[in-house]
Protein backbone atom coordinates (compact mmCIF):
# COMPACT_ATOMS: atom_id res chain seq x y z
CA UNK A 1 0.00 0.00 0.00
CA UNK A 2 1.09 3.35 -1.01
CA UNK A 3 -0.91 6.22 0.48
CA UNK A 4 -3.19 5.91 3.31
CA UNK A 5 -7.22 5.56 1.93
CA UNK A 6 -7.61 7.89 4.94
CA UNK A 7 -5.55 10.24 3.85
CA UNK A 8 -7.03 13.84 2.40
CA UNK A 9 -5.49 17.09 1.79
CA UNK A 10 -7.71 19.81 3.20
CA UNK A 11 -7.66 23.66 3.87
CA UNK A 12 -9.78 23.90 6.29
CA UNK A 13 -11.09 21.37 9.06
CA UNK A 14 -12.93 22.91 11.99
CA UNK A 15 -11.78 26.77 13.02
CA UNK A 16 -8.46 25.77 11.24
CA UNK A 17 -7.65 27.48 8.16
CA UNK A 18 -4.47 27.17 5.94
CA UNK A 19 -3.27 28.65 3.16
CA UNK A 20 -2.10 25.59 1.26
CA UNK A 21 -3.42 22.18 1.87
CA UNK A 22 -2.63 19.93 4.33
CA UNK A 23 -2.75 16.16 5.36
CA UNK A 24 -5.50 15.33 7.21
CA UNK A 25 -6.94 12.07 8.42
CA UNK A 26 -9.97 11.50 8.12
CA UNK A 27 -9.78 8.32 11.01
CA UNK A 28 -8.59 10.44 14.07
CA UNK A 29 -10.57 13.85 12.11
CA UNK A 30 -7.43 16.27 12.69
CA UNK A 31 -4.60 17.64 10.72
CA UNK A 32 -1.61 15.37 11.30
CA UNK A 33 1.53 16.21 12.33
CA UNK A 34 3.93 16.63 9.60
CA UNK A 35 6.13 13.43 10.54
CA UNK A 36 3.30 11.36 10.86
CA UNK A 37 2.77 12.67 6.96
CA UNK A 38 5.18 10.61 5.97
CA UNK A 39 3.43 6.82 6.87
CA UNK A 40 -0.17 8.74 5.57
CA UNK A 41 1.92 9.00 2.08
CA UNK A 42 4.03 5.97 2.42
CA UNK A 43 7.11 8.03 1.97
CA UNK A 44 10.45 6.01 2.69
CA UNK A 45 8.56 2.85 2.58
CA UNK A 46 6.66 3.49 5.55
CA UNK A 47 3.38 2.00 5.25
CA UNK A 48 0.17 2.98 6.94
CA UNK A 49 -0.85 -1.08 7.73
CA UNK A 50 2.64 -1.31 9.51
CA UNK A 51 3.50 1.84 10.97
CA UNK A 52 0.84 3.64 11.75
CA UNK A 53 -1.26 3.13 15.25
CA UNK A 54 -4.50 4.95 14.00
CA UNK A 55 -4.57 3.45 11.15
CA UNK A 56 -3.82 -0.57 12.52
CA UNK A 57 -6.69 0.31 15.49
CA UNK A 58 -9.10 1.43 12.45
CA UNK A 59 -8.72 -1.71 10.92
CA UNK A 60 -9.13 -3.74 13.97
CA UNK A 61 -12.19 -1.96 14.79
CA UNK A 62 -13.72 -2.48 11.13
CA UNK A 63 -12.91 -6.32 11.36
CA UNK B 1 31.20 22.20 32.67
CA UNK B 2 33.03 25.75 32.84
CA UNK B 3 31.25 28.27 34.46
CA UNK B 4 28.63 29.28 36.78
CA UNK B 5 26.61 31.81 37.82
CA UNK B 6 28.99 33.36 39.33
CA UNK B 7 31.32 33.44 36.22
CA UNK B 8 28.91 35.50 34.48
CA UNK B 9 29.93 33.85 31.14
CA UNK B 10 27.41 34.90 28.56
CA UNK B 11 24.60 32.11 27.78
CA UNK B 12 24.22 30.82 24.02
CA UNK B 13 20.64 30.59 23.30
CA UNK B 14 19.82 28.17 20.48
CA UNK B 15 16.34 29.12 18.81
CA UNK B 16 15.18 25.86 17.12
CA UNK B 17 12.30 27.64 14.89
CA UNK B 18 10.79 24.84 13.14
CA UNK B 19 11.43 21.13 13.58
CA UNK B 20 10.55 18.18 11.75
CA UNK B 21 7.62 16.86 14.04
CA UNK B 22 4.82 19.02 14.46
CA UNK B 23 3.82 22.47 12.54
CA UNK B 24 1.02 24.73 11.80
CA UNK B 25 -1.74 22.64 12.94
CA UNK B 26 0.05 22.94 16.39
CA UNK B 27 0.57 26.54 16.47
CA UNK B 28 -0.08 28.95 12.99
CA UNK B 29 3.00 30.92 14.39
CA UNK B 30 5.37 27.87 13.41
CA UNK B 31 7.51 28.87 10.41
CA UNK B 32 7.34 26.62 7.85
CA UNK B 33 8.38 28.15 4.08
CA UNK B 34 11.63 29.79 3.75
CA UNK B 35 10.69 33.17 3.67
CA UNK B 36 8.94 32.90 7.38
CA UNK B 37 11.75 30.78 8.82
CA UNK B 38 14.20 34.06 7.51
CA UNK B 39 11.84 36.24 9.34
CA UNK B 40 11.92 34.13 12.39
CA UNK B 41 15.65 33.96 12.44
CA UNK B 42 15.81 37.35 12.18
CA UNK B 43 13.17 38.15 14.87
CA UNK B 44 15.23 35.78 17.26
CA UNK B 45 18.49 37.38 16.09
CA UNK B 46 16.91 40.54 17.42
CA UNK B 47 16.13 38.90 20.82
CA UNK B 48 19.44 37.61 21.51
CA UNK B 49 19.62 33.99 19.92
CA UNK B 50 23.30 33.38 18.22
CA UNK B 51 22.27 30.40 16.76
CA UNK B 52 18.99 29.03 15.22
CA UNK B 53 18.93 25.70 14.70
CA UNK B 54 16.98 24.58 11.04
CA UNK B 55 14.70 22.35 9.17
CA UNK B 56 13.23 22.37 5.78
CA UNK B 57 9.43 21.62 4.67
CA UNK B 58 7.49 21.42 2.01
CA UNK B 59 5.33 24.01 1.03
CA UNK B 60 2.46 21.89 2.56
CA UNK B 61 4.17 21.66 6.17
CA UNK B 62 5.58 18.35 5.38
CA UNK B 63 9.42 17.24 6.40
CA UNK B 64 11.78 18.15 3.49
CA UNK B 65 15.82 16.65 3.51
CA UNK B 66 16.96 18.19 0.04
CA UNK B 67 20.30 20.08 -0.21
CA UNK B 68 17.73 22.44 -2.57
CA UNK B 69 15.76 22.89 -0.08
CA UNK B 70 17.91 23.65 2.81
CA UNK B 71 19.51 25.90 0.63
CA UNK B 72 16.41 28.11 -0.08
CA UNK B 73 16.10 27.96 4.06
CA UNK B 74 20.18 28.90 4.68
CA UNK B 75 19.41 31.30 2.13
CA UNK B 76 16.17 32.85 3.74
CA UNK B 77 17.94 33.25 6.74
CA UNK B 78 21.12 34.81 5.64
CA UNK B 79 19.47 37.56 3.61
CA UNK B 80 17.52 38.17 7.11
CA UNK B 81 19.54 37.73 9.53
CA UNK B 82 22.88 39.91 10.27
CA UNK B 83 25.73 37.39 11.88
CA UNK B 84 23.54 34.45 13.21
CA UNK B 85 24.99 31.21 13.00
CA UNK B 86 23.07 28.80 11.45
CA UNK B 87 22.51 24.85 12.83
CA UNK B 88 21.46 22.18 10.22
CA UNK B 89 19.07 19.43 11.33
CA UNK B 90 20.60 16.10 10.40
CA UNK B 91 17.35 14.26 12.23
CA UNK B 92 14.90 12.64 10.54
CA UNK B 93 13.04 9.55 11.64
CA UNK B 94 12.51 6.94 8.81
CA UNK B 95 14.34 8.99 6.45
CA UNK B 96 16.41 6.99 4.81
CA UNK B 97 20.18 7.88 5.66
CA UNK B 98 20.94 9.38 2.47
CA UNK B 99 18.29 11.71 2.85
CA UNK B 100 19.62 12.80 5.82
CA UNK B 101 23.00 13.92 4.95
CA UNK B 102 21.91 16.56 2.68
CA UNK B 103 21.23 18.58 4.87
CA UNK B 104 24.81 19.90 5.37
CA UNK B 105 25.64 19.80 1.70
CA UNK B 106 24.77 23.12 0.98
CA UNK B 107 27.12 26.30 -0.20
CA UNK B 108 28.33 27.31 2.28
CA UNK B 109 27.71 24.72 4.42
CA UNK B 110 26.38 25.76 7.94
CA UNK B 111 28.68 26.31 11.14
CA UNK B 112 26.76 23.81 12.79
CA UNK B 113 25.37 20.66 12.52
CA UNK B 114 22.79 18.54 14.95
CA UNK B 115 24.31 14.98 15.27
CA UNK B 116 21.86 12.54 16.81
CA UNK B 117 24.00 10.50 19.46
CA UNK B 118 21.98 7.19 19.47
CA UNK B 119 17.75 5.69 18.80
CA UNK B 120 14.74 8.03 19.45
CA UNK B 121 11.14 6.17 19.45
CA UNK B 122 8.59 8.15 17.63
CA UNK B 123 4.98 6.96 17.68
CA UNK B 124 4.12 3.45 18.35
CA UNK B 125 5.96 1.93 15.54
CA UNK B 126 8.93 4.20 14.40
CA UNK B 127 12.59 4.26 16.07
CA UNK B 128 15.34 7.11 14.52
CA UNK B 129 18.04 4.73 14.55
CA UNK B 130 20.91 6.59 14.43
CA UNK B 131 23.41 3.66 15.18
CA UNK B 132 27.48 4.68 15.50
CA UNK B 133 28.43 4.06 11.95
CA UNK B 134 25.76 6.61 10.46
CA UNK B 135 26.64 9.02 13.63
CA UNK B 136 30.38 8.32 12.43
CA UNK B 137 29.47 8.70 8.60
CA UNK B 138 27.61 12.24 9.35
CA UNK B 139 30.48 13.52 11.55
CA UNK B 140 33.01 12.72 9.08
CA UNK B 141 31.47 14.94 6.27
CA UNK B 142 30.69 17.93 9.12
CA UNK B 143 34.46 17.41 9.60
CA UNK B 144 35.20 17.75 5.82
CA UNK B 145 33.03 20.39 5.23
CA UNK B 146 34.07 22.29 8.54
CA UNK B 147 30.74 21.81 10.32
CA UNK B 148 30.61 21.82 14.14
CA UNK B 149 28.10 19.15 15.23
CA UNK B 150 26.24 19.40 18.44
CA UNK B 151 26.07 16.35 20.17
CA UNK B 152 22.28 15.57 20.89
CA UNK B 153 22.43 13.22 23.86
CA UNK B 154 18.86 12.20 23.94
CA UNK B 155 19.23 10.30 27.59
CA UNK B 156 21.48 9.06 29.84
CA UNK B 157 22.31 5.80 27.41
CA UNK B 158 23.03 8.30 24.86
CA UNK B 159 25.58 10.06 27.45
CA UNK B 160 27.90 6.18 27.20
CA UNK B 161 27.65 6.75 23.65
CA UNK B 162 28.58 10.42 23.83
CA UNK B 163 31.44 9.88 25.41
CA UNK B 164 32.48 6.82 23.20
CA UNK B 165 32.00 8.98 20.35
CA UNK B 166 34.46 11.46 21.83
CA UNK B 167 36.96 8.39 22.02
CA UNK B 168 37.18 7.18 18.48
CA UNK B 169 36.57 10.53 17.23
CA UNK B 170 38.91 13.84 16.99
CA UNK B 171 35.86 15.91 16.73
CA UNK B 172 36.82 20.22 17.97
CA UNK B 173 37.44 21.16 21.01
CA UNK B 174 34.79 21.81 22.62
CA UNK B 175 32.58 19.37 22.99
CA UNK B 176 29.43 21.01 22.11
CA UNK B 177 26.45 18.31 24.58
CA UNK B 178 22.66 19.12 23.61
CA UNK B 179 20.89 17.55 26.46
CA UNK B 180 17.39 16.80 26.07
CA UNK B 181 14.67 16.56 28.91
CA UNK B 182 10.99 15.65 27.67
CA UNK B 183 8.32 12.58 27.53
CA UNK B 184 9.63 8.82 25.49
CA UNK B 185 12.83 8.07 24.44
CA UNK B 186 14.08 11.35 26.26
CA UNK B 187 15.47 11.60 29.74
CA UNK B 188 12.65 12.37 32.36
CA UNK B 189 12.63 16.18 33.39
CA UNK B 190 13.79 17.65 35.88
CA UNK B 191 16.54 19.84 38.06
CA UNK B 192 17.73 17.25 39.83
CA UNK B 193 18.62 14.41 37.21
CA UNK B 194 19.75 17.65 34.63
CA UNK B 195 22.34 18.19 37.71
CA UNK B 196 23.07 14.42 38.06
CA UNK B 197 23.98 14.50 34.10
CA UNK B 198 26.29 16.91 34.25
CA UNK B 199 28.36 14.67 36.80
CA UNK B 200 29.00 12.97 33.63
CA UNK B 201 29.71 15.10 30.89
CA UNK B 202 33.13 15.92 29.57
CA UNK B 203 35.37 18.47 31.04
CA UNK B 204 35.95 21.34 29.07
CA UNK B 205 32.87 20.44 27.14
CA UNK B 206 29.88 23.06 26.79
CA UNK B 207 26.20 21.92 27.61
CA UNK B 208 22.87 22.98 25.82
CA UNK B 209 20.03 22.13 27.29
CA UNK B 210 16.55 21.84 25.66
CA UNK B 211 13.03 20.75 27.43
CA UNK B 212 10.10 19.72 25.24
CA UNK B 213 6.70 21.40 25.96
CA UNK B 214 6.16 22.59 29.35
CA UNK B 215 9.45 21.22 30.65
CA UNK B 216 11.08 24.17 28.32
CA UNK B 217 11.43 26.98 31.04
CA UNK B 218 11.86 25.04 34.23
CA UNK B 219 15.35 23.14 32.65
CA UNK B 220 16.86 25.71 30.48
CA UNK B 221 16.59 27.84 33.85
CA UNK B 222 18.30 25.67 35.76
CA UNK B 223 20.84 24.86 33.21
CA UNK B 224 21.68 29.01 32.44
CA UNK B 225 21.90 28.78 36.46
CA UNK B 226 24.30 26.28 36.69
CA UNK B 227 26.77 27.57 33.74
CA UNK B 228 24.98 25.63 30.71
CA UNK B 229 23.50 27.25 27.47
CA UNK B 230 19.55 27.05 26.32
CA UNK B 231 18.16 26.16 23.12
CA UNK B 232 14.21 27.11 23.25
CA UNK B 233 11.34 27.77 20.29
CA UNK B 234 8.76 26.33 18.46
CA UNK B 235 9.71 23.47 17.46
CA UNK B 236 10.61 21.86 21.38
CA UNK B 237 7.60 23.55 22.56
CA UNK B 238 4.41 25.47 21.48
CA UNK B 239 3.33 27.62 24.27
CA UNK B 240 4.16 30.01 26.32
CA UNK B 241 2.62 29.22 29.07
CA UNK B 242 0.39 26.36 29.96
CA UNK B 243 -3.28 27.26 27.84
CA UNK B 244 -1.72 29.67 25.77
CA UNK B 245 0.03 29.30 22.42
CA UNK B 246 3.48 31.35 22.05
CA UNK B 247 3.00 34.24 19.46
CA UNK B 248 6.60 33.73 18.02
CA UNK B 249 9.91 31.97 18.40
CA UNK B 250 11.59 35.03 18.95
CA UNK B 251 8.60 35.51 22.16
CA UNK B 252 10.31 32.48 23.59
CA UNK B 253 13.70 34.02 22.71
CA UNK B 254 13.08 37.02 24.74
CA UNK B 255 11.67 35.06 28.10
CA UNK B 256 15.29 33.24 27.66
CA UNK B 257 16.92 36.31 27.27
CA UNK B 258 15.52 37.95 30.66
CA UNK B 259 15.97 35.26 32.64
CA UNK B 260 19.67 34.81 32.06
CA UNK B 261 20.09 38.48 32.55
CA UNK B 262 18.32 38.34 35.89
CA UNK B 263 20.67 35.53 36.86
CA UNK B 264 23.47 37.31 35.97
CA UNK B 265 24.49 35.56 32.38
CA UNK B 266 24.68 37.85 29.60
CA UNK B 267 23.25 36.55 26.56
CA UNK B 268 25.84 35.54 24.16
CA UNK B 269 26.63 37.55 20.92
CA UNK B 270 27.04 35.77 17.91
CA UNK B 271 30.85 36.75 18.46
CA UNK B 272 31.30 35.74 21.77
CA UNK B 273 28.72 32.37 20.75
CA UNK B 274 31.59 31.73 18.15
CA UNK B 275 33.95 31.82 20.52
CA UNK B 276 32.89 29.87 23.35
CA UNK B 277 31.78 27.26 20.62
CA UNK B 278 34.93 27.11 19.19
CA UNK B 279 33.38 27.88 15.37
S1 LIG C 1 -2.76 9.12 10.40
FE1 LIG C 1 -2.70 6.91 9.92
S2 LIG C 1 -4.84 6.39 9.49
FE2 LIG C 1 -4.70 8.61 9.38
S3 LIG C 1 -4.29 9.08 7.22
FE3 LIG C 1 -2.30 8.90 8.22
S4 LIG C 1 -1.67 6.76 7.95
FE4 LIG C 1 -3.89 6.89 7.52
Amino acid sequence: MAECPHLEYRETAGEQTFETARAYCAVADEFVQPMRADICTGRYGLAPSEDCEIYREAAETDQ
Amino acid sequence: MNAGYHDGEPVVVTAALTGGVHGKEANPNLPETPAEIGEAAAACERAGASVVHLHARRENGERAFSTDRFQQVADAVREATDDVILQHSTGGTAAPEDRRIEPIRTDPPPEMASLDMGPLNRYDHLTSENTRAFVDRLHDEMRERGIKPELEVFNDGHLNETLAFLDRSDTTDPPYLNLVFGGGTTSPPSPRRLLTHLDDVPDGAEVNVLGFGPHQLPVTTTSMLVGGHARVGLEDNVYYRQGEPATSNAQLVERTATVAEQLGRPVATTTEARSILGL
